[in-house]
């Protein structure tokens, strides 16, 4: 048994440092044509289509305005592209952690973020519309007392923050992404959201329900590309630049990508059409192997953690104790999300170790579920029969052999039921690491809602699966507890 | 072989051994009586220190028990107890209850160790139990098996705390039964019991305990005769 729980430590660690190799989500070299013998690596944030945004359909590349210019400025500057996809509130983080090289996802200079990063001369200008349901929003001065979205951080923000200061009672609201505006629109939440021209023209397409109009005076900064403070690379990226402004091949590209399609204003749609995401289902099927090996590492991390703490907790070293406690309180005191945040961003900015998404959220997954799984065991070794004890101290067995052989056992036997519904809390919480990023099937909902313009069906694709996954593991744990249960 | 020498135990502000010395020679068989509560148990897991003397001293042969806490694993092989609750291992069959301490204590190979536990449920009568988990077994077959599995170790003494105060009367003589015979086998024993009969028929002395004080240390037949005592007169009254 002793052995056992060495072997299964060495298979966890193993297991989270080959998934931290292989299974960076995000990651899409171009292994086939590496063309060059340097890469440069590109943040950006998939979903903000068409500058850049996945085709779920066909796979899980990321194509886009933004990343055809970058391929072909590396190109032309003789490196690899290496795409990393993240929250874009995580790009200009992920440059200063040099997790990235450069970044380019429709990102406008503004001043804040000239503080922290460099910008290139802009590649492409992009005027600010409002988007809107409400065939009666014509002008500015209509959004009187209305609610507008925009996304969080963005440039948007900025310009709707000027439409407030123009007209009265205009709430601004704020989400993490463009699909999560349009979507407020459609349950009538938000009137309007302030959206580029090239991002809304897809939406515009797709709903016919939709209008626009541009607001006056938003002379767009354009977007440009973000380096590193001091970077060497932002000289070299501005000629390119320049050069393709000048031959045309960048207003080719733009013609690409931001020319309305003509096929148009179809017939509306139905309210539930799973027709339009079938083709993407596969590509939200695959986020379960994701899911899963994330699930299975941090449920192992949590549970050999969890027991060491428990032990802690029954000690008689008062030290061990309070640790213990300690630790409970603050990973059960402090929101999951925020533990994931911190972790996967300040052990960058602290160690330098460039932490990935997968590693870090297992990390904050084990860590966390291990300050409850300790109370659980706590609570399990507490209910075993004090004359379990003395009858094994009696033999003189010692106190690790009494815990791992006779306490323990018994112990799980009882909190069985408890511990699963913590394995099946994690299993649905998981679904928070869509946030730095790891493509599990919550995020790959997300990104196919993005492409698709389709928002409930990915959804509820994503719930079928979550539910199917927990009703696995409730059945399991009914037939183990059977089994546990022999003896009675 | 035992040593007791001024035992002191306090729980909390409640005294409850008030300073007792005895001594339990090599194959003696020793009953300690007493109404309930005036520390019979307590004197007696004071022994293999499941409880921890308050003060005083106890000696295992020429070993001091109280003073060498990190020894104790290595005394406690060598005294086995058996509880009032049997306390077996309820997710361990009857053979794994027996093999387990041999195994994870003393080293003896699987094998080895499941072969002794096999004749050891045959000098209980419960060689055909061996697959079987606790849970299906009746409170006598369990406090036989409780027995067996203490002697698995090859104890040198064996302590019963009240073996057979939780049992169904029906039950209470197989295990008697199982017990005259260990100690007909020349087994040192102390017991802590309610059996007058047994204690009459198989002790060779009588420790008779009340409010913590060792008030009679005699033979059997010189006890239930003529207590000197009027504690002792007393309890005997009501429990004759």
């Amino acid at each position: 048994m002793f052995k056992k729980t060495h072997v299964l430590l060495t298979l966890v660690l193993l297991l989270v440092f080959s998934l931290a190799g292989n299974v960076l989500p995000g990651q899409h070299k171009a292994a086939a044509k590496e063309k060059h013998n340097k890469t440069l690596v590109m943040g950006t944030s998939a979903d903000y289509a068409p500058y850049e945004y996945i085709d779920t359909a066909k796979g899980n590349k990321i194509i886009g305005f933004d990343i055809d210019v970058a391929r072909h400025i590396a190109d032309k500057l003789g490196y690899n592209l290496e795409i990393k996809d993240m929250d874009f509130n995580g790009l200009v983080p992920a440059l200063d952690a040099k997790r990235v090289d450069f970044v380019m996802a429709g990102m406008t200079p503004n001043a804040e973020r000239k503080q922290k990063v460099d910008f290139s001369d802009t590649y492409y200008k992009a005027k600010q519309l409002i988007v809107t349901d409400d065939p009666k929003i014509k002008k500015i001065e209509d959004l009187k007392g209305k609610a507008i979205g925009v996304q969080l951080g963005s440039i948007q923000e900025k310009e709707a923050k000027k439409i407030a200061d123009k007209v009265d009672n205009v709430s601004i609201e704020k989400r993490n992404k463009v699909p999560d505006l349009v979507q407020e629109i459609m349950s009538k939440r938000f009137n309007a959201a302030v959206i580029e021209d090239g991002v809304a023209i897809e939406y515009l397409n797709k709903n016919p329900d939709l209008s626009s109009f541009v607001i006056p005076g938003s002379a767009s900064a354009g977007s440009a590309v973000a380096f590193q403070k001091g970077s060497g690379l932002t000289e070299k990226f501005n000629k390119e630049i320049a050069s393709m402004k000048k031959n045309g091949e960048l207003d080719q590209y733009a013609k690409k990508w931001f020319e309305p399609k003509t096929e148009k204003k179809a017939e509306k749609k139905s309210i539930v059409d799973f027709s339009t995401i079938m083709p993407s289902i596969p590509y939200i099927l695959k986020g379960i192997l994701t899911t899963l090996k994330f699930v299975v590492v941090s449920i192992l991390l949590g549970f050999v953690l969890g027991t060491i703490l428990a032990l802690f907790k029954i000690s008689k070293v008062k030290v061990l104790r309070w640790g213990a406690d300690a630790y409970t309180s603050i990973f059960r005191g402090t929101p999951l999300i925020l533990q994931l945040l911190i972790i996967y961003n300040a052990t960058p900015q602290l160690t330098g170790y460039k932490i990935e998404p997968f590693l870090a959220g297992v990390l904050t997954f084990g860590l966390n579920s291990a300050a409850y799984v300790s109370e659980i065991i706590r609570a399990g070794i507490n209910g075993v029969d004090k004359g379990q004890r003395e009858a094994s101290m009696a033999l003189g067995v010692s106190y690790g052999s009494m815990m791992r052989q006779i306490i323990l056992p018994q112990a799980l036997k009882n909190i069985l039921p408890a511990l699963m519904n913590e394995f099946i809390t994690l299993t649905k919480e998981s679904a928070i690491i869509a946030v730095i990023g790891t493509t599990d099937i919550m995020r790959r909902a997300q990104i196919v809602g993005a492409d698709t313009y389709r928002y409930f069906e990915p959804l509820i694709t994503a719930g079928i699966i979550y539910y199917l996954m927990v009703m696995t593991l409730t059945v399991l744990g009914r037939m183990l507890e059977r089994r546990m249960s022999r003896g009675d | 072989m035992i040593k007791i020498e001024n035992l002191h135990k306090t729980f909390g502000k409640n005294e409850v051994l008030k300073g007792i010395s005895t001594e339990i020679a090599q194959g003696e068989v020793v009953a300690v009586i007493g109404p309930s509560g005036s520390g019979k148990s307590t004197f007696l897991r004071c022994i293999n220190m499941l409880e921890e003397p308050t003060e005083g001293k106890v000696w295992f042969k020429d070993q001091e028990v109280t003073t060498q806490a990190s020894k104790i694993q290595q005394v406690r092989k060598k005294i086995g107890m058996v509880f009032q609750h049997f306390h077996l291992f309820p997710h361990m069959t009857v053979l794994e209850n027996l093999a387990y301490a041999p195994v994870t204590v003393n080293k003896t190979p699987k094998r080895e160790a499941e072969a002794a536990a096999r004749e050891l449920l045959k000098r209980v009568g419960l060689e055909d139990k061996e697959g079987e988990y606790p849970g299906r077994l009746s409170g006598g077959q369990k406090q036989r098996v409780a027995i067996a599995r203490a002697l698995a170790m090859n104890p040198e003494v064996m302590l019963f705390d009240e073996p057979t105060s939780a049992l169904d009367p029906e039950m209470v003589k197989e295990v008697l039964d199982v017990m005259k015979s260990l100690a007909q086998s020349g087994m040192t024993m102390a017991i802590v019991t309610h059996e007058m009969g047994f204690a009459k028929e198989v002790a060779d002395r009588v420790l008779f305990l009340d409010d913590g004080i060792l008030v009679e240390d005699a033979k059997p037949a010189e006890f239930f005769a003529q207590p000197k005592s009027e504690r002792a007169q007393a309890f005997l009254e009501k429990v004759l």
